[in-house]
C-alpha cells in the first residue's frame, strides 16, 4: 500500500464524523463481559484478549468506536478474528501485530486500504481481540458484528445470509505465514479451508475476513451489536457493585437497547455432563449434553441443553423452550458471570436466560443456515418468544 | 505404621497447633502463638509436645507441617528472590509479555521487567517446534543478568506436553550462571495456560530462598532435639512432600493450611467421600472430599495479586460463623451477618450480657451448647439465663436461617443428588444445627477437630499428577489413560512415595474445542504411601 497509516481520529475527521465513543479499559471490560453473555456458552476465555487490549491502551494507542450510520458508503472494511482451538490460544497467545499483518495482506489482495474493522461475533476472544487489533492498526471499530452471539463456523453470519461473503479471507500465524482463501461465494468451503489452515498452523490462525464496503456493512450486519454488548456488560457490572439482581438488570438493558424481552426460565445446578466424540454430526466441535436439576422455585424440574461449542437448545421436562439461532445463557445467579461449555463442571449453579436472536439472524436463509435442522434436529424453528410467551 | 510416632504442625494466622500421634491416636496436643518468622512458633510447639509426652525423640518416625512461610512472603513482598525470567515462545506470545497485569510493588520486589527475556522457541501442541530454540539469545541474556539474579524461571509454550526447550534452556542457564543458581521450569509447576503457568513459575522462583531458610532452620531444630525422622511439608492437595522436594517447589505450599484441615477431618472421621464444613468465628469453609482428598478448584487462583493456575482445594467460603450477627426485625430474621463480632463475642454477644444477637447466642438459648473445649482456654462461661428473655420465635427463626445457609453451601459443593456424609469441624461447629440437614446422610463431629489441621499433616501420603494431550483417533482411550497414569506414578515416586502403593484419585479429560479430530487433555492425580 502507498501512503502513510493514519490514526483513527484522522480517518473519522476525513469522513466528517464527530459521533464516536472512546474505548478505555473499563469500556472494553464491559463490552467483553456483555459479549461473553451473548456468546451463548461459547466464544472462549476473555483473559488473553483483554490483556492484549489493555497493553495496546497502555502503549498510548487510541481505540474508537463509530456508529454504522456515520460511515461513508464506499469505504473498505474487514473483520478481524482468531479462528482455531480455544485451548491452544490460552497456551499460545499471539504475537503483537499478527492481525495487522493479516489486514495489510488483505489490503494488498484487494488493492484498497482498509479503513475500519469489525468484530466477527460476540465472544470472550473475538470481541476484545478485534479492539486490540483496531488499536494497533489505528483504525476505528464499527458498532456492528455478524452475529450478536457466537457461532462455531465462519459462514454463520448475517453477512452470508444477506448475500455478502467471507472471501477473500487472509489467514496468518505468528511466524508470518500467510494463506489467502478466495472461494468466491462458497462460504462453507472457505470455512473448511480456514479450519484446515488453522490446524496446519498449530491449532490457531488469525484472520482478516469479510471485506465489506461501508454500504454493505449497514445493509447486512447486526447494527449496534457492540453497543448492545456494552450495555449488557455495563448493566451486570453495575448490578454487582450495587448488589442488584444482575439478571434483572441484564434483561432491562436488552429491552432498552434492542426492545426485546429476554426470559428467565430456569435456575438449577449441573448434575450431569455427557461429552461425545465422533458422531457423524461432529465436524470438529465439542458436542454433548448437560443436565441441570432445578433449585428453588424450579425444584423437581429438569433442564437439558445440547451443545456444539455453544448451547444449541434447551428443554425443560422434555418441553422445548429454545432453538437456534436464539440465544441461551447460563449465568451465575449472584454475579451474572456466564458459564461456558468449555469450562462448565458438575455442580455449577446458574440461571438460564433466553434471548431472541437479532432479526437479521432470523431470515429464512438464516434459519436454513443455522436453524434447528442445520444442527440435526427434526424440528421447525419456533421463535423463543412464542415458545415462552 | 500403626505404632509409629508422628509429629505434625499446622501454622495458622494466630496459633501454631502441634500434635503427637501414635497410629490414629492423638497422644498430646499443643498450641503456641505463631511468630513473625514462623519457625520459632513451631519450635515452641515442638518443645511443648516433647515435654508433655516425655517420648523418646529418637522414636519419632515422621515430622510434618502445614506452613504459611511462602504465602506470607508473597503477600508481604518480603525476602523475595530477584528472578531472571525466560519465556520461550517468540515470535508467538509477544502481544502479552511476562509480568503483564502484576502489581507494581511485587514486580519491583522480584527485580522488574529488566530481567525479562522473551526468546524464540517453544512448541506447538503436536510437538513440532514453533521455531528452533534460540540458544545463543539465552546465553547472552544470562551473561547480562549474572550477579543480578538469585533464581531463574523458564516457561516454554506447550512445555507441559513437550518440555525439551525448557530443559535445554535450563542447561544453558546452568552453564553460564553456575550450578548454584536455582531454576524453576514451568512444566514441573503447572498445566496448560501459558500466562498463568508462567506466573506460577515466577512466583515459585521468587520464594526459593524463603523456603530453603525455613527448611534449614527446622531441620536444625529437629535434629538438636534428637529427632532423626524425615521432614515433610503439606502441599496444596493435602498430601505431603519431602522437604528436599519442597525447597524446589515452595509454591505448592500456598494452600497448605486449608488442605491440611480437610485431610485432618477426613482422618479423624474415617469418612473418605463427602463434605467438610469448617465453621469458624466469622466464616465457614466448605470443601468436597473425593477418596480422602479435597476436590481441586478448576478456576484461576490469585496469589499476592497475581493470577496463577496452581491447583488448590476448591473451597466455598461463606460469611457464617459462631460470631455472625443475627439481624432481625421483631421475631423475623432479616439477615445473617455478613458482619461478625469475631473475638469480641464475649463482650458483645447476648449470652455474655452484650447487646448483639449472634449465632452463638441462639445455640445457647436453645440449650445446644453442650461441650466446652479444653484447648480454648477461657474463663468465660455462657449464661443461658441472659438469653432467656429472647422471644422463642426469633431464636427458632435464627436457628432455621443458619440451617438453611449451611444446607445451601453444602448443596453448592455437592455433585450428586444422593445424600453424602458431612464432617463438621472448627470452633463454630458446636453452635450450629447438625440434625436433619438436607442432602446429608449423617453429620460427624470428630474428636480433636480443634487440632484437625495438625493431625492432617501427619497422614503419610504423597500426592502427584501427570498430564498429556492424547489424540483419540490415533490412540485407544484406555491406553492413553494408562500411559499418563504410569507417568503420574513415576512422579509420585520422585516425590517420595513407594511406587507399589500408588493409586489413582482422579481422571480428568478436557477436549480441545474448535479443532477437528478427537484430541483431549488427560490429567491424572495419584496418591501413594511413604511409610
Amino acid at each position: 500500500m502507498k501512503g502513510q497509516r493514519v490514526s483513527s481520529r484522522d480517518i473519522l475527521q476525513e469522513w466528517g464524523t464527530k459521533n464516536f465513543r472512546v474505548i478505555d479499559k473499563k469500556a472494553i471490560s464491559e463490552i467483553t463481559l456483555g459479549a461473553s453473555i451473548l456468546a451463548t456458552g461459547g466464544g472462549g476465555d476473555p483473559e488473553i484478549g483483554l490483556l492484549w487490549t489493555y497493553k495496546v491502551l497502555d502503549e498510548g494507542k487510541e481505540i474508537l468506536m463509530v456508529d454504522p450510520m456515520e460511515i461513508p458508503d464506499e469505504i473498505q472494511t474487514a473483520s478481524t478474528a482468531c479462528l482455531g482451538a480455544a485451548l491452544v490460544l490460552t497456551e499460545k497467545p499471539p504475537s503483537g501485530g499478527v492481525l495487522n499483518l493479516a489486514i495489510r495482506r488483505l489490503e494488498q489482495y484487494l488493492e484498497r486500504p482498509i479503513q475500519a474493522t469489525i468484530p466477527i461475533e460476540c465472544g470472550g476472544v473475538n470481541s476484545p481481540v478485534a479492539y486490540a487489533a483496531a488499536g494497533e492498526l489505528g483504525v476505528p471499530v464499527i458498532d456492528v458484528d455478524g452475529m450478536n452471539r457466537a457461532f462455531p463456523e465462519l459462514q454463520m453470519t448475517s453477512w452470508v445470509t444477506h448475500g455478502v461473503h467471507s472471501s477473500p479471507t487472509v489467514s496468518v500465524d505468528n511466524r508470518k505465514n500467510i494463506t489467502v482463501i478466495d472461494t468466491g461465494d462458497d462460504d462453507v468451503l472457505a470455512e473448511t479451508l480456514a479450519r484446515r489452515v488453522a490446524m496446519a498452523y498449530g491449532g490457531i490462525s488469525w484472520i482478516a475476513t469479510y471485506p465489506l464496503t461501508g454500504r454493505q456493512v449497514r445493509e447486512t450486519s447486526i447494527l449496534n451489536s457492540q453497543s448492545i454488548a456494552w450495555a449488557a456488560g455495563h448493566a451486570v457490572m453495575c448490578a454487582r457493585q450495587e448488589h442488584l439482581d444482575p439478571i434483572a438488570e441484564l434483561l432491562k438493558s436488552l429491552k432498552k437497547e434492542r426492545d426485546v424481552e429476554g426470559f428467565r426460565v430456569f435456575r438449577g445446578k449441573i448434575v450431569d455432563i455427557r461429552r461425545e466424540f465422533g458422531s457423524e454430526t461432529n465436524k470438529g466441535f465439542t458436542l454433548g449434553q448437560v443436565i441441570m436439576g432445578g433449585i428453588d422455585e424450579y425444584k423437581g424440574q429438569t433442564a437439558s441443553l445440547d451443545f456444539q461449542n455453544e448451547w444449541l437448545n434447551l428443554r425443560v421436562d422434555g418441553e422445548v423452550l429454545c432453538l437456534p439461532p436464539d440465544l441461551i445463557a447460563i449465568l451465575d445467579s449472584e454475579t451474572g458471570e456466564p458459564i461456558r461449555t468449555d469450562i462448565m463442571k458438575y455442580g455449577y449453579r446458574g440461571t438460564i436466560v433466553l434471548i431472541p436472536a437479532h432479526e437479521r439472524m432470523r431470515t429464512p436463509k438464516g434459519i436454513e443456515m443455522f436453524g434447528p435442522r442445520h444442527f440435526g434436529y427434526d424440528l421447525d424453528y419456533v421463535p423463543v418468544e412464542t415458545l415462552n410467551g | 505404621m500403626t505404632g509409629e510416632l508422628r509429629v505434625g504442625f499446622d501454622v495458622g494466622g494466630t496459633f501454631t497447633d502441634g500434635v503427637l500421634m501414635r497410629g490414629k491416636d492423638v497422644v498430646v496436643k499443643a498450641k503456641s502463638l505463631t511468630t513473625q518468622d514462623v519457625t520459632a512458633g513451631i519450635v515452641q510447639a515442638l518443645d511443648a509436645l516433647l515435654n508433655k509426652s516425655r517420648v523418646n525423640p529418637a522414636e519419632v518416625a515422621m515430622v510434618s507441617l502445614g506452613t504459611t512461610h511462602t504465602t506470607n512472603a508473597l503477600i508481604e513482598r518480603r525476602n523475595l528472590n530477584k528472578v531472571g525470567i525466560f519465556r520461550l515462545g517468540a515470535p508467538a506470545t509477544t502481544a502479552i509479555p511476562p509480568l503483564t497485569g502484576w502489581p507494581e510493588d511485587l514486580k519491583q520486589a522480584i527485580g522488574g521487567v529488566k530481567l525479562v527475556h522473551v526468546i524464540r522457541g517453544g512448541s506447538e501442541y503436536d510437538g513440532r517446534d514453533i521455531v528452533p530454540l534460540d540458544k545463543q539469545a539465552i546465553a547472552e541474556a544470562c551473561r547480562k543478568m549474572k550477579g543480578k539474579v538469585d533464581s531463574v524461571a523458564v516457561t516454554g509454550v506447550f512445555s507441559p506436553i513437550i518440555s525439551d526447550h525448557e530443559e535445554q534452556a535450563a542447561e544453558i542457564v546452568q552453564e553460564v550462571l553456575g550450578d548454584d543458581i536455582h531454576i524453576t521450569l514451568s512444566h514441573r509447576i503447572a498445566t496448560i495456560s501459558l500466562l498463568e503457568r508462567e506466573n506460577s513459575a515466577i512466583l515459585n522462583a521468587s520464594v526459593i530462598t524463603v523456603m530453603q531458610r525455613a527448611v534449614n532452620s527446622l531441620k536444625t531444630a529437629v535434629s538438636e532435639r534428637g529427632i532423626k525422622a524425615p521432614l515433610f511439608i503439606v502441599q496444596n492437595d493435602g498430601s505431603v512432600m519431602s522437604v528436599d522436594y519442597a525447597v524446589d517447589y515452595p509454591i505448592f505450599t500456598v494452600a497448605s493450611g486449608p488442605a491440611a484441615s480437610v485431610r485432618g477431618s477426613v482422618y479423624l472421621s474415617g469418612i473418605e467421600d463427602g463434605v467438610v464444613v469448617d465453621i469458624g468465628g466469622t466464616s465457614t469453609d466448605v470443601a468436597y472430599i473425593v477418596k480422602g482428598f479435597p476436590r481441586e478448584s478448576s478456576i484461576t487462583v490469585t496469589i499476592g495479586g497475581v493470577k496463577t493456575n496452581i491447583r488448590c482445594p476448591d473451597l466455598l467460603s461463606i460469611a457464617l460463623g459462631g460470631g455472625t450477627i443475627v439481624k432481625h426485625q421483631g421475631e423475623k430474621v432479616s439477615a445473617l451477618g455478613p458482619e461478625s463480632v469475631g473475638y469480641n463475642l464475649v463482650r458483645l454477644g447476648k449470652s455474655f450480657g452484650g447487646p448483639l444477637l449472634t449465632v452463638h447466642d441462639t445455640a445457647v438459648a436453645l440449650g445446644k451448647l453442650d461441650r466446652k473445649l479444653e484447648v480454648f482456654k477461657t474463663d468465660f462461661v455462657t449464661h443461658p439465663e441472659k438469653v432467656n428473655a429472647l422471644p422463642r420465635k426469633l431464636v427458632d427463626n435464627a436457628w432455621a436461617a443458619v440451617k438453611a445457609t449451611i444446607e445451601e453451601a453444602i448443596d453448592k459443593m455437592k455433585t450428586t443428588v444422593e445424600p453424602v456424609p458431612a464432617i463438621f469441624i472448627g470452633g463454630g461447629a458446636m453452635v450450629v444445627p447438625k440434625e436433619g440437614i438436607a442432602g446429608v446422610s449423617k453429620v460427624l463431629c470428630p474428636d480433636h477437630f480443634e487440632v484437625g489441621g495438625a493431625v492432617g499433616t501427619t497422614i503419610a501420603e504423597i500426592g502427584a499428577y501427570a498430564e498429556g494431550v492424547v489424540d483419540l483417533e490415533k490412540e485407544d482411550r484406555d491406553n492413553a489413560i494408562a500411559r499418563v497414569t504410569e507417568q503420574a506414578k513415576d512422579n509420585a515416586k520422585t516425590a517420595g512415595a513407594i511406587r507399589e502403593t500408588v493409586e489413582v484419585i482422579d481422571v480428568e479429560e478436557i477436549p480441545f474445542t474448535y479443532m477437528p479430530g478427537k484430541r483431549e487433555k488427560v490429567r491424572i492425580r495419584v496418591k501413594g504411601k511413604i511409610l
